[in-house]
């Protein structure tokens, strides 16, 4: 395996234990194996069960949502390269302070909340190409439907870079005999942890990009405001895990977080269904 | 509020939305694409070499005498050290062989299409894929079969061997064969020659892809250039262009679709050379189809199957935004074998430069897929992906990594 020289002794310390277990002279036991491998597996499944299940139920029937959901992942991903280059002087952040990590996240969020109106601007572009397209083959304009459910691949594709980067690619050691605990959260894994975080975020992701096309769409400032405000929110609430013991906090709290977007979109969603049906019906 | 004006009726039963199929062409190529890339990011992860110097022994071991892999890994063992001034000049020198060899042979094969030497290059294919299929596939399996300590004895495996091997000639050879079985040994295919590139040592890996998709770029674009020359044979003849490609046809063909007439051309050529070149050639079927066929190169080992195009043909025209064509995009093989190899390299490195190459490749098809439509004529598709998934990888090593790391390891997360 390789062996990352890195700075952060966690990360040594991480790859230290993935290059004992992956030692494959000698005996060792293949129960110990396969329980870590599928250890490995349920963090993986945990962070990214809601979105496997969304992209197999809604997007993997429409090849046009799945190229949808690539093309915002690669967005998700250049603007998150952007924010690292503008940090990389800054890092590592020796210090435990909490202002250095709070100019961070306010930095981020706000860098990332600002693509969002440009992503909603190729969104325009790219759906009125399609109604061209669609006027083109004499076929039906998109539907109200259709375009929340693009809105909905865009934000799968957010929410699965965000678990991507942020959970799954630190979690190879976690497939191999051993586990991790960061000093300031003793209670629980670090593996488990980061695989809350990133569920939580991907529902947030998936959920406020419905919320802010909708927005963005009907004109309504109640929905544009409600998506920055809850991403920050987010993002503040893990900064609760830089306090030692404060993840027992921060985690339920974003879960919290996480189901309060759910519901509003929910709520937002039928009312405009509805709606949409009156008018309809009414005509 | 002008969104109402031109919103359609929500959909009733039985009325299908025009998001319903567009795009099915592309993802019948990405899904292959992403398939072969994600077994050998498997096969890197699961049976990675420790050092360069293992990779470079089992190099020796596996390649035949005189090739630029042996060169280096040779140049490397008696260097003692791998310094990294020598690793990069060994790179380079291996890199420009390997493009000056490929540039050679791919004029020995336009001069071979243009004498009409079919029946050579049918039987020499046979038999270097029959090659590929079973040395290279025999001794990935040992080593998977060793790793995971599988209990088979010797004579099974020699018979599934080549039981395996010689359906797979047929399934890449014949031209009746089930699509399904064929599209599923060119993926194996091209998963075991990606999985065997990278193990060359890590300068040479990059050398090696920057300089095939410049070439690629070259011989493809350039007027003397050996691939346009094949193809203004090929066109110029009303051929299809030999080369093992991959078809993005669908495996059962839907009843309620638009009803599609394959015609498949009476001549299927059929031709291997050993060191075939690499290129991408997006060519205009008759009748404004589009398709994208390349040749793939296998050059460092000694017989590389290639089997002959299914020309693919539909009654129907549509105009559109090229997504939305009933034609079947073909994509050759080489390029599946270098996107892997780029994934498989980035694989030894760690988790996260992959998904990054992955999402850059993924872009970089589909920005060739989109000058494709737009120029309607020969590109070469490795260039872009190669470009962007190399500079996805220095992006993310350099900066992401550190910053990803800084947040996470803190459990911050936004």
């Amino acid at each position: 395996m390789r062996c990352r020289l890195d700075s952060l002794s966690l990360i040594v310390c991480l790859h230290l234990l993935s290059i004992d277990g992956d030692d494959d002279k000698g005996e060792r036991s293949q129960i110990g194996d396969t329980m870590t491998v599928a250890a490995g597996v349920g963090y993986v499944l945990i962070a990214l069960g809601p979105a496997l299940s969304l992209f197999a139920s809604v997007i993997a029937k429409k090849p046009f949502l799945i190229l949808t959901l690539l093309s915002s992942t690669l967005f998700w991903l250049i603007s998150l390269i952007i924010l690292a280059g503008a940090w990389r002087a800054f890092l590592p952040v020796k210090s435990t302070e909490l202002w250095p990590y709070s100019i961070l996240i306010l930095t981020s969020v706000g860098f990332q909340e600002g693509i969002r109106i440009g992503f909603w601007r190729l969104f325009k572009k790219m759906e009125d190409m399609l109604n061209a397209f669609a006027d083109r083959v004499s076929k039906p304009r998109l539907f109200l439907t259709d375009k929340m459910q693009l809105a909905l691949a865009g934000g799968l594709g957010h929410g699965l870079a965000h678990a991507v980067f942020f959970c799954l690619s630190l979690l190879t050691p976690a497939f191999g005999p051993a586990t991790f605990y960061v000093d300031k959260c003793p209670s629980i894994p670090f593996f488990l942890i980061s695989a809350i975080i990133a569920l939580g975020f991907v529902i947030i992701h998936t959920f406020s990009m419905v919320i802010a096309f909708n927005g963005y769409t009907e004109g309504k400032r109640k929905d544009q405001i409600f998506v920055p405000f809850a991403h920050l929110i987010a993002a503040l609430i893990t900064l609760i895990n830089l306090v030692p013991g404060g993840c027992n906090i921060g985690l339920p709290l974003l879960c919290i977080m996480a189901g309060t977007t759910l519901y509003y979109s929910w709520q937002l969603v039928w009312r405009r269904l509805t709606e949409h049906q009156t008018t309809r019906s009414s005509d | 509020m002008d969104d109402r004006s031109t919103d359609s009726d929500p959909v009733t039963a039985g009325e299908s939305s025009i998001l319903d199929t567009l795009g099915e062409d592309v993802i019948r190529i990405v899904s292959p694409v992403s398939l072969c890339m994600l077994l050998v990011v498997l096969l890197v992860s699961s049976v990675s070499s420790t050092n360069d110097l293992s990779s470079s022994i089992s190099s020796l071991f596996l390649s035949s005498t005189t090739t630029p892999t042996s060169f280096s890994s040779l140049n490397l063992l008696l260097l003692g050290s791998d310094s990294t001034w020598e690793e990069i000049k060994s790179a380079l020198v291996t890199a420009l062989s390997f493009v000056v060899v490929v540039t050679l042979l791919t004029f020995l094969l336009v001069l071979l299409f243009y004498f009409r030497c079919t029946n050579f290059l049918r039987i020499y294919m046979g038999i270097s894929s029959l090659f590929v299929l079973s040395f290279l596939g025999g001794f990935i399996s040992l080593l998977l079969i060793s790793h995971f300590k599988i209990p088979i004895d010797p004579f099974t495996f020699a018979i599934l061997l080549f039981n395996l091997s010689v359906v797979g000639v047929f399934a890449v050879f014949m031209p009746k064969f089930p699509i399904s079985m064929n599209q599923g040994y060119l993926v194996a295919i091209g998963v075991l020659t990606a999985y065997w590139f990278t193990m060359l040592p890590e300068w040479t890996t990059w050398a090696l892809l920057i300089a095939m998709s410049l070439y690629d770029l070259a011989a493809v674009l350039l007027p003397i250039g050996p691939l346009r020359l094949l193809v203004e044979l090929a066109m110029s003849r009303n051929e299809e262009i030999p080369a093992l490609v991959y078809e993005a046809r669908p495996v059962d063909p839907q009843p309620g679709d638009r009803v599609r007439v394959w015609r498949e051309r009476t001549d299927v050529r059929i031709e291997a050379t050993e060191n075939s070149t690499n290129s991408a050639t997006v060519q205009t079927v008759q009748e404004t189809r589009l398709a994208v066929s390349e040749e793939i190169t296998a050059p460092l080992i000694e017989a590389f199957p290639q089997t002959g195009d299914r020309h693919l043909g539909t009654e129907e025209e549509e105009d559109g935004i090229g997504l939305g064509s009933s034609g079947a995009i073909k994509l050759g093989l080489g390029d599946f074998i270098f996107y892997s190899v780029l994934v498989g390299r980035a694989a030894m490195y760690d988790y996260m430069t992959v998904y990054a190459c992955y999402l850059a490749i993924m872009a970089g098809l589909g920005v060739t897929l989109l000058l494709l439509a737009v120029y309607r004529k020969a590109l070469p598709a490795l260039p872009v992906s190669i470009m962007l998934g190399v500079v996805f990888y220095l992006l993310t090593r350099v900066l992401l990594e550190v910053f990803v790391v800084q947040c996470s390891s803190n459990l911050l997360m936004f």
